[in-house]
C-alpha cells in the first residue's frame, strides 16, 4: 500500500516537474517566435517599401509625357498628323 | 523573572505575522482585480499595426495611387527630456529645426505624446532606429504616393494624414482600400520601451486594390489638350469626359485648373473640385439632338421635313427668340446642323407640351448618374411650368435645365448605344453591363446622321473633324446667369460628340468654363478639343476607320 502511494507521489513529481519545464520550454519558444515575427514584419515593410517605389518608378518611366519625349526627341519619331491609306 | 519578556518578544511577533498574513490575504483575494488592473494599466500598452492600403491602378494596370510604409516618430515628453547629442542626431536625421523642435518640446512638455516628425521615410527610420536614442518611438504608418499627380487627382482623390479618404475614389472607396488595422498587446517598462510583445490579437488585413476604368494615356492626352485652351482663352475653367460607348467605363475624365494630391500644403481648395461631376451648367444648343429626336417620335417630322425661320426672329410671349442671320426655310437636319434657335424653338412648340422634357427624362438629364464619385451633382431637370410655351422653347435649345458635364455625357451615351441607357462607372468592368431600351433604335440613327452633318461644311462645328471618322456631335455655347439675368460676357462652350459616327465608340463632352476673346463658341474653343483628343484616342484604341480616305499610295 504504501509503495503504491510512494509510486503516485513519485508519478505526480515527474509530470509537475515535466510541466514546469514545458512551460520554460513554451514561453521560450514563445519569445522567438515573436522575435522571428518581428523580423518577418520588418521584411515585409521592406519589401512594401521596395514594391511601391518600383511602382512609381515604373509609372514616372511610363508617363505619357516622358515616352512622348523620348520617342521625339530621342528615337526621332513624329505623330502621323495626317492619315494616309495604304492599298495592298 | 526573565519570561514574560520572552512572551512579549514571542506575541509581537505572532501578532505583526498575522497582520501581515491578514494584509496579504486582504490584498489577494479583495483587493486583487483592483490592483491586476492598476499594474496593467501601468505597463500594457495596446499598439496599432497599420493595414496597407490596396493600390488603385488604371484600365492598363498603371498606378494611380500607392501607398509606401514611412514611419512615425513620437516621444513621451513627461517623460524624456532629451540631452544635446539626442536633439542633434534628431534634428540632423530628421533635417528638422532644432530650435523649432525645443519650442514645441517645452510647449508639450506636460503631454504623453508627441509626434517629432510623421512620414519619415523608411530608411532614415531605420538609421535612427540604430542609434538607439533614448525616449524615442517608432510607429509604422503609411503615406500615399499619387504617381500621375494632377491628371488623375480629380477621379482619384487624397487621403489625410491619417491615410483616410478624403476625395474621390480614395473617398468612395475607402472601406475597400483600407483593408482591416491589426492590434498587438505589449508589455512596456516605466521608460516606455516595449519589453516583451505579449499577444497579437489580430493582424492587419491588406486591403483591396481597385482597377479603374480610366485609360491614363487617355487622361495624359485629354489633361494636356485642356491645358492648353484654358492657358489660350483664359479660361475660369474647363472640364472633359469621355465615355466607352460599349461598356459605359469612363475612360478619361479631367478638370482644370487641378491641384497636386501629392502636396497639399499650399493648397488653394478652388482646384479641388472635380467640376465634372459636382457642377451644373445651362447646356445650351448640346440638347438639341433630343428635341430633334423628339420631333422624330412624334411621327410628324422627318429628317427632311422643312421648317420656315423666316425671318430669322420670332416672339414667344415676351421672350425674342433669334438666329445669327435669318436662315429662311430649312430642313429639320439643317436645324441641327446649322443650330437654328428659331427652328428648333418652333419645332418644339408644336410637339406635345411634355415631348422634350420626357426625351431628356429618358436620356437621363436630372438625374444621379451614380458613378461613386462623390459630390455629384444631379442638375435640374423640371416638368413644372411645361405649359408655359416659353419655357417649351427655351427648353428645346437648352436653357432653364442644368446638366453636369458627366450627365450630359451619359445622355449622349444613349444616343451613341442606338437608345439603350447603360449604367456609366468609374471602375473597370469585366463584363458588358445590362442596358435598358430607351429610345427607338432607327430614329437614333437617323439623329446620328444628322448630327454628322454639324461636323460637315456648313455645320457649326467643322473643327470638331476627325481625319478617318465620321463624327456625330452638337455644339452649344450658353451664356451664364450673373448677377442681373443672363449675364452677355460670361459663356460655357461646349462640345459633345460621338465617333465612329457608324458604329460609335466613345462619347466625348468637352465644357469651357468663362473662355475669354472674341470668338468663343462651342464650335472654336471645345470642338477643336475634342477632334484633337478624338484623333489620338481613335489611334490608341485601334478602331477602324469609317470614312474613306482616298489611298494616297499603293503596296
Amino acid at each position: 500500500m504504501s509503495l503504491v502511494r510512494f509510486a503516485t507521489w513519485l508519478l505526480l513529481l515527474v509530470l509537475v516537474v515535466a510541466s514546469g519545464l514545458q512551460v520554460a520550454r513554451t514561453s521560450q519558444e514563445v519569445r522567438s517566435l515573436h522575435v522571428l515575427r518581428e523580423q518577418a514584419q520588418r521584411e515585409q515593410d521592406e519589401h512594401l517599401a521596395e514594391y511601391s517605389r518600383l511602382l512609381i518608378e515604373r509609372a514616372a518611366l511610363s508617363a505619357y509625357q516622358s515616352v512622348e519625349r523620348t520617342a521625339r526627341d530621342e528615337l526621332g519619331m513624329s505623330f502621323p498628323e495626317d492619315v494616309e491609306r495604304i492599298e495592298p | 523573572m526573565k519570561l514574560w519578556r520572552h512572551y512579549t518578544v514571542v506575541g509581537l511577533f505572532v501578532v505583526s505575522c498575522a497582520g501581515l498574513v491578514a494584509r496579504v490575504v486582504y490584498l489577494n483575494v479583495t483587493q486583487r482585480e483592483f490592483l491586476q488592473q492598476q499594474g496593467d494599466a501601468r505597463s500594457i500598452r495596446f499598439e496599432t499595426l497599420p493595414a496597407y492600403r490596396g493600390v488603385v491602378y488604371d484600365r492598363l494596370g498603371e498606378p494611380l495611387a500607392v501607398s509606401t510604409p514611412v514611419v512615425a516618430v513620437w516621444t513621451d515628453p513627461s517623460l524624456t527630456r532629451f540631452d544635446a547629442t539626442t536633439l542633434r542626431a534628431l534634428t540632423e536625421v530628421l533635417d528638422l529645426d532644432r530650435v523649432a523642435l525645443e519650442r514645441r518640446l517645452g510647449a508639450q512638455a506636460k503631454r504623453e505624446f508627441m509626434y517629432v516628425k510623421r512620414r519619415v521615410p523608411w530608411k532614415k527610420a531605420e538609421q535612427l532606429r540604430a542609434l538607439g536614442l533614448e525616449g524615442v518611438f517608432f510607429q509604422p504608418e503609411y503615406r500615399r504616393y499619387y504617381p500621375a499627380s494632377e491628371t488623375t487627382a480629380h477621379v482619384v482623390g487624397v487621403t489625410d494624414v491619417d491615410d483616410v479618404g478624403l476625395e474621390g475614389i480614395e473617398l468612395s472607396f475607402n472601406d475597400l482600400l483600407k483593408g482591416q488595422h491589426g492590434r498587438k498587446m505589449v508589455l512596456k517598462d516605466r521608460r516606455g520601451n516595449t519589453v516583451q510583445d505579449l499577444e497579437y490579437l489580430s493582424a492587419p488585413q491588406f486591403g483591396t486594390d481597385l482597377t479603374l476604368s480610366l485609360d491614363l494615356r487617355l487622361q495624359f492626352f485629354a489633361y494636356r489638350e485642356l491645358k492648353a485652351a484654358v492657358a489660350v482663352y483664359r479660361a475660369v475653367s474647363a472640364s472633359l469626359v469621355m465615355l466607352d460607348v460599349r461598356t459605359g467605363e469612363i475612360l478619361a475624365l479631367v478638370n482644370l485648373p487641378s491641384y497636386n494630391p501629392n502636396d497639399l500644403s499650399n493648397n488653394h481648395y478652388q482646384g479641388m473640385r472635380n467640376r465634372a461631376v459636382t457642377d451644373a451648367y445651362e447646356p445650351g444648343s448640346t440638347v438639341k439632338p433630343f428635341t430633334v429626336l423628339a420631333a422624330l417620335e412624334s411621327g410628324r417630322y422627318r429628317p427632311s421635313t422643312l421648317i420656315d425661320t423666316n425671318p430669322g426672329y420670332f416672339r414667344v410671349g415676351r421672350k425674342l427668340v433669334e438666329d445669327r442671320r435669318n436662315f429662311g426655310v430649312i430642313s429639320l437636319g439643317e436645324v441641327l446642323q446649322k443650330s437654328s434657335q428659331v427652328g428648333i424653338a418652333r419645332v418644339a412648340l408644336a410637339l406635345d407640351e411634355r415631348a422634350v422634357y420626357d426625351v431628356l427624362n429618358r436620356a437621363g438629364a436630372g438625374a444621379y448618374v451614380g458613378t461613386g464619385l462623390p459630390g455629384e451633382s444631379i442638375g435640374k431637370l423640371s416638368d413644372r411650368g411645361l405649359g408655359n410655351p416659353v419655357m417649351r422653347a427655351t427648353l428645346a435649345y437648352g436653357y432653364g435645365l442644368a446638366v453636369s458635364p458627366l450627365q450630359l455625357a451619359r445622355a449622349y451615351l444613349s444616343l451613341a448605344t442606338f437608345g439603350i441607357r447603360i449604367p456609366v462607372s468609374v471602375v473597370k468592368q469585366n463584363d458588358p453591363p445590362k442596358g435598358r431600351r430607351v429610345f427607338d433604335a432607327d430614329r437614333v440613327g437617323e439623329v446620328l446622321d444628322m448630327m454628322v452633318g454639324v461636323t460637315e461644311d456648313g455645320g457649326t462645328a467643322p473643327k470638331a473633324r476627325v481625319t478617318g471618322y465620321r463624327v456625330a456631335g452638337k455644339t452649344g455655347t450658353s451664356r451664364k446667369v450673373g448677377s442681373a439675368g443672363y449675364d452677355d460676357r460670361r459663356h460655357v462652350a461646349l462640345f459633345a460628340g460621338i465617333v465612329p459616327a457608324t458604329n460609335p465608340r466613345i462619347v466625348m463632352v468637352v465644357v469651357v468654363n468663362e473662355p475669354q476673346g472674341k470668338n468663343i463658341s462651342g464650335g472654336t474653343v471645345a470642338a477643336p478639343i475634342f477632334s484633337r483628343v478624338a484623333a489620338r484616342t481613335m489611334r490608341l484604341l485601334g478602331v477602324k476607320p469609317d470614312s474613306p480616305v482616298s489611298p494616297s499610295r499603293s503596296v
